[in-house]
């Protein structure tokens, strides 16, 4: 009993300093397509973002672009690339290089006036990338 | 202080201990002895609570003790040796000690110096064994690391680490020199003037005549003779046994 | 610092908790391949209360380590009783129903007009709390390293102490322990308890660290690499799993060398040391030695400075 009120108060001690949530923050929403960049595993993707509420495309941030696989938690670790604006609104451009075809978790990372991560679930294959259907088996390991 | 009623342990078709009666009085030394494959060890691993037993009643001072676990006869202070030396390898000759010290005094430790380090009573203690047994220049050794009549020396360390009411002693001298059986035979003489009850399992014949108190005989899981060292010397069953004209 | 650098050390420090879960089971002569599971109870629980119920972090990830510790327990009472390799298929099979258990689940609530929460096999998105407080990922990797250095400091303290040396015995020998009065069910449950709230709590930290878990990421993978930690870096101290971490997540990862190739040379390095180094390389005999060295070293130096006087 008396482990359970200090481990209590420890939680409490622990919790009081928390910061506070920002709500009312705006959130990116992604739409990825890859394709082979001619290299075994080099893919070039482009990144269309926008408000995901409103849907207007969020243009002028720092954009970077890493990935994991989901299938191996935190053991692959490619390193995150910058992306280039484009011309089109919203529309980003990046060249990723992968560790091994499969399923891949890309993670977008948004600096700037909005900071947030926004993840696409993609499979890259030899020769194209498709979305990650929730019924499409494994792939990867 | 112990009583085995008429215990038996069958490995199948084996019948290792086949239906013994044999009582150990408190502060004597009871000696052991038979053939190989005679049921010695199985019936310290019975008494242990290693295996259940096939059947018979296991009373120690006047409870019934067939059905607890291994831990709780420790509790009791029923503590062993094994024929085959069996230490934690991994650990140091300290730290075997430390945790088989868990009798009653440290019981009464406050929680700190339980878990961490012992209390000075208990660290008192240990030293006092290590002095014992000769083994205190190498109390940070691992185990697996002592030669071989260290480890022998260490595992009887341990087992009267429990402060045990009975010692169930397993061929203690298999392995050992004449020197070695000399002190060991002087430790054994120790331990009864201190006042341990011991059941002692030996093949060193010498050993067991000159240390017991009493000596039962054992063959094929049977009890063939029990008595004072020089009547079971003499007995003809005995002869026979151990001359294997049978 | 570099961004790089703090993925990749977040993630060795996330992996590090699974593997000192592990490990801790290892130590008692458990051979678990289902502390993921753990893993992904405490990612999910730790990310419910923070994304769907508005908790902060601690208190979370708290409560993800309870949930861990408890599921542990309720596990380790009927399974701990297996024997060797029983207990580590039991525990396989735990863990994959665990997984098939998350691919069903789904449970959402509407967080600003967008359903968050638990959603099958599409797995749980917008665990962004640290979006949401603005945590820089550099602070949230000094987080994950103070607890871990919490859980070390936990862990070198354990070794101290008695409830290390009997750990140890269990893992040894059990039935000897059990002959030193140990009762050896409770032990192996108690260690299964704390190993189940470690790796809840590496789950909860991943789930924050990259915002999103789904059931897959908690394949047999993940539990396999967590044993294969402790049995390459060693099992004689609780740095030996982190620097099978260290191999096998900083370096054979930074040698670009082996990409693709890497399972196979992680598979290789394992099988070897198995063979070599049964217990790993920072074994006990090597922490034995280290440790005398030391102490002879300190014993040494007053022995001289006294003898100057
Ligand atoms: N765990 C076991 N499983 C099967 N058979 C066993 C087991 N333990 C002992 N036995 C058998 O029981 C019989 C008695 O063995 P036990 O070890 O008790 O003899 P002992 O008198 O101690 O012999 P020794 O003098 O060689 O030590 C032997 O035939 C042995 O093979
Ligand atoms: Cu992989
Ligand atoms: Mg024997």
């Amino acid at each position: 009993m008396r482990t359970i009120v200090c481990m209590l108060v420890a939680v409490a001690a622990l919790t009081a300093g928390y910061p506070q949530a920002a709500h009312g923050q705006v959130r990116a929403k992604a739409a990825v397509t890859c394709v082979s960049a001619g290299q075994v595993l080099e893919y070039d993707c482009t990144i269309r973002l926008a408000n995901a509420r409103s849907g207007e495309p969020l243009s002028g941030l720092t954009v970077s672009v890493g990935a994991d696989m989901p299938s191996m938690p935190g053991m692959h670790n490619v390193r995150a690339v910058k992306a280039t604006e484009q011309a089109e609104k919203g529309a980003y451009k990046v060249r990723l290089e992968l560790e091994m075809h499969g399923d891949w978790a890309v993670q977008i990372d948004l600096r700037g006036a909005v900071r947030d991560r926004v993840i696409s679930m993609l499979r890259f294959e030899e020769a194209d990338v498709t979305d990650v259907k929730p019924s499409s088996g494994r792939r990867g390991h | 202080m112990l009583d085995l009623q008429g215990i038996a342990k069958h490995f199948g078709g084996v019948h290792a201990v086949d239906g013994v009666d044999l009582t150990v009085k408190r502060g004597e030394i009871l000696g052991l002895i038979g053939p190989n494959g005679s049921g010695k060890s199985t019936i310290v691993n019975l008494v242990s609570g290693l295996f259940p037993l096939t059947s018979g009643r296991i009373l120690f001072e006047g409870d019934d003790i067939s059905d607890l676990p291994s831990h709780a006869r420790v509790g009791l202070g029923i503590a062993r040796t094994f024929q085959n030396i069996r230490l934690f390898g991994q650990l140091s000759v300290w730290q075997n000690l430390w945790v088989a010290q868990n009798s009653r005094q440290q019981r009464q430790e406050v929680f700190f110096k339980r878990w961490f380090g012992g209390s000075a009573g208990v660290q008192a203690e240990i030293e006092r064994t290590l002095e014992f047994f000769d083994l205190a220049h190498k109390r940070h050794e691992l185990a697996a690391n002592l030669s071989f009549g260290e480890q022998r020396r260490l595992e009887f360390a341990r087992a009267i680490s429990a402060r045990p009411n009975l010692l169930l002693l397993d061929e203690p001298a298999a392995g050992m020199n004449a020197e070695e059986v000399d002190q060991l035979d002087a430790r054994i003489r120790k331990m009864r003037d201190d006042g341990f009850t011991v059941l002692l399992i030996e093949h060193h014949v010498e050993l067991v005549m000159s240390v017991a108190d009493r000596i039962a005989v054992l063959n094929f899981g049977r009890k063939i003779a029990e008595g004072p060292p020089a009547a079971v010397q003499d007995d003809a069953a005995v002869r026979e046994a151990y001359l294997g004209t049978r | 610092m570099d961004d790089y650098l703090v993925s990749v050390l977040s993630n060795i420090g996330v992996i590090s908790f699974v593997a000192l879960s592990a490990y801790l089971l290892l130590l008692t002569g458990e051979i678990s391949f289902g502390q993921q599971a753990f893993f992904a109870i405490g990612a999910y629980a730790a990310g419910m209360a923070t994304a769907m119920w508005g908790w902060p972090l601690a208190l979370g990830i708290a409560w993800g380590a309870a949930v861990g510790a408890a599921c542990a327990v309720s596990l380790g009472i009927p399974t701990l009783r297996l024997r060797g390799l029983q207990f580590s298929i039991a525990t396989l099979a735990f863990a994959e129903m665990v997984r098939i258990l998350f691919e069903l689940f789904r449970y959402q609530v509407d967080i600003d007009g967008e359903p968050v929460g638990p959603n099958g096999t599409d797995g749980f998105r917008s665990i962004r709390y640290i979006f949401d407080h603005n945590i820089e990922t550099f602070d949230f990797m000094m987080l994950i390293y103070t607890m871990l250095a919490v859980t070390l400091a936990g862990f070198m303290l354990l070794e101290r102490s008695r409830l290390g040396v009997i750990f140890r015995m269990i893992g040894e020998d059990a039935t000897l322990a059990s002959l030193q009065g140990i009762a050896v069910a409770r032990y192996k449950v108690l260690a299964a308890g704390i190993a189940g709230a470690l790796a809840a709590v590496g789950g909860g930290l991943y789930a924050h660290l990259t915002t999103y878990v789904e059931p897959r990421t908690f394949d047999v993978m993940l539990g396999v690499h967590s044993l294969a930690y402790g049995l390459i870096g060693g099992l004689g101290t609780a740095l030996g799993p982190l620097l099978g971490v260290v191999i096998d997540v900083g370096l054979l990862e930074s040698v670009r060398l082996f990409a693709g190739y890497r399972m196979i040379i992680f598979g290789g390095l394992v099988a070897l040391l198995l063979i070599f180094r049964p217990r790993g390389l920072l074994d006990e005999r090597l922490v034995n030695r280290i440790g005398r060295l030391f102490r002879n070293a300190i014993s040494g130096s007053t022995r001289t400075g006294r003898g100057s006087r």
